[in-house]
């Protein structure tokens, strides 16, 4: 498959003196899960919030799904905010149903089968969950959704072991008859690097090595070991 | 590197190199050695990618494969199984012996080794393997 489903040139964005995107040039392939990877700070966010339209870029173009960034275009589009929480007073079936009436493309039935595999209760509240719970209910307001593009903002951050693996475990069932394009941003690639088939390594706002996964591989090793290295300054910071 | 057992199968998956060719080198040879009997059902693309924790696409490429190659077949709706066939496995087996034969060889030569110094290592393998067993 040779289409595209985002694709940007020259972006950049500016926070102050601080360059969160610098001139990023990246072509990222239809139908498959890509990797968004890099340390803290080198622009992941700031590229997805670029793509859903919640910032606008200071110069360069990006397209996403063939259209500049909007609201019209975010239909199309599940994205889970970085740090994302949900409403505490809300039991998950609360969460569902706002995402029943709100989000296009969003099917309740499939909610309630990802609640099931992925160990939620229904009736359990937002407040008296663990973090992990939270995140897996997030999550699952966006694979709940038919649409073409699936954008994860650090998903595996902060949560734990068993959400971690329920997240993955839901990842790779979810997608294998699905065409949807997934973009998952993360700075920890142990256990699921073996998911991403296309890889996009970012640095200081820009994109230092981005293609398929598997020639990354064959060229410089293991995805964890190439990340050491490629960010090794920044570790012994 | 990881060893994982699915069904039958066994793998050890290693993220230093392509996934890809990993998944089908091991299940070609599960089937070659009948690790996997003629006929038996093959683990799901969505079991293995599960147990593997890998992408279900890479999984489904290494399936395709097996299929050209006359390992497996897919039955409609039913998933996909082992040839039944004894002399497709014969014949791949017999293209695998072709294969490591020829990488030996290349390892060999590359040491600068004669044929007659590879046979004589051969030989000389093969005694201590028979000296092993008796005594």
């Amino acid at each position: 498959m040779t289409s595209t489903i985002v694709e940007c040139h020259q972006l950049t964005k500016n926070y102050g003196k601080k360059k969160a995107l610098n001139e990023l040039e990246v072509a990222i392939p239809a139908g498959r899960i890509t990797g968004i990877l890099g340390p803290n700070g080198c622009g992941k966010s700031t590229f997805f919030r670029t793509l859903t339209g919640l910032v606008r870029p200071d110069a360069g173009r990006i397209e996403v799904l063939g259209k500049p960034p909007g609201w019209q275009n975010n239909r199309d589009i599940a994205y889970l905010p970085d740090r994302a929480r949900w409403y505490p007073s809300h039991t998950a079936r609360m969460a569902l149903e706002w995402g029943n009436s709100f989000l296009p493309g969003f099917s309740m039935e499939r909610a309630i089968q990802l609640c099931d595999y992925m160990d939620i209760d229904l009736d359990m509240r937002v407040r008296g969950m663990s973090r992990g719970q939270e995140a897996r209910i997030m999550l699952i307001l966006c694979l709940a959704r038919d649409v073409q593009l699936i954008v994860l903002d650090e998903p595996f951050t902060g949560i734990d072991v068993i959400s971690r693996e329920a997240i993955v475990a839901s990842l790779i069932d979810y997608l294998e008859d699905s065409e949807q394009s997934v973009l998952i941003s993360t700075h920890d690639i142990q256990e699921v690097e073996g998911l991403f088939d296309y890889t996009v390594m970012m640095k200081e706002g820009r994109a230092i090595w981005s293609g398929s996964t598997e020639d990354l591989r064959a060229e410089y090793g293991s995805l964890r070991d190439v990340f050491r290295k490629m960010y090794m300054k920044e570790w012994n910071k | 590197m990881e060893e994982q057992q699915v069904g039958s199968l066994h793998f050890h998956i290693d993220f230093s190199q392509p996934l890809y060719e990993q998944i089908l080198d091991q299940a070609r040879s599960a089937i070659a050695k009948g690790e996997i009997a003629l006929g038996d059902k093959m683990p799901s693309v969505r079991e293995l990618a599960q147990e593997l924790r890998i992408n279900p696409n890479t999984v489904m490429r290494a399936y395709q494969e097996l299929e050209r190659d006359g390992l497996t077949e897919k039955r409609r709706g039913q998933g996909t199984y082992v040839t039944s066939s004894p002399e497709h496995v014969a014949s791949f087996r017999t293209e695998l012996a072709a294969r490591y034969i020829d990488s030996f060889m290349e390892q060999m030569e590359s040491l600068g080794l004669s044929w007659e110094d590879i046979e004589k290592y051969i030989r000389r393998k093969q005694d201590a393997a028979q000296g092993g067993l008796g005594s």
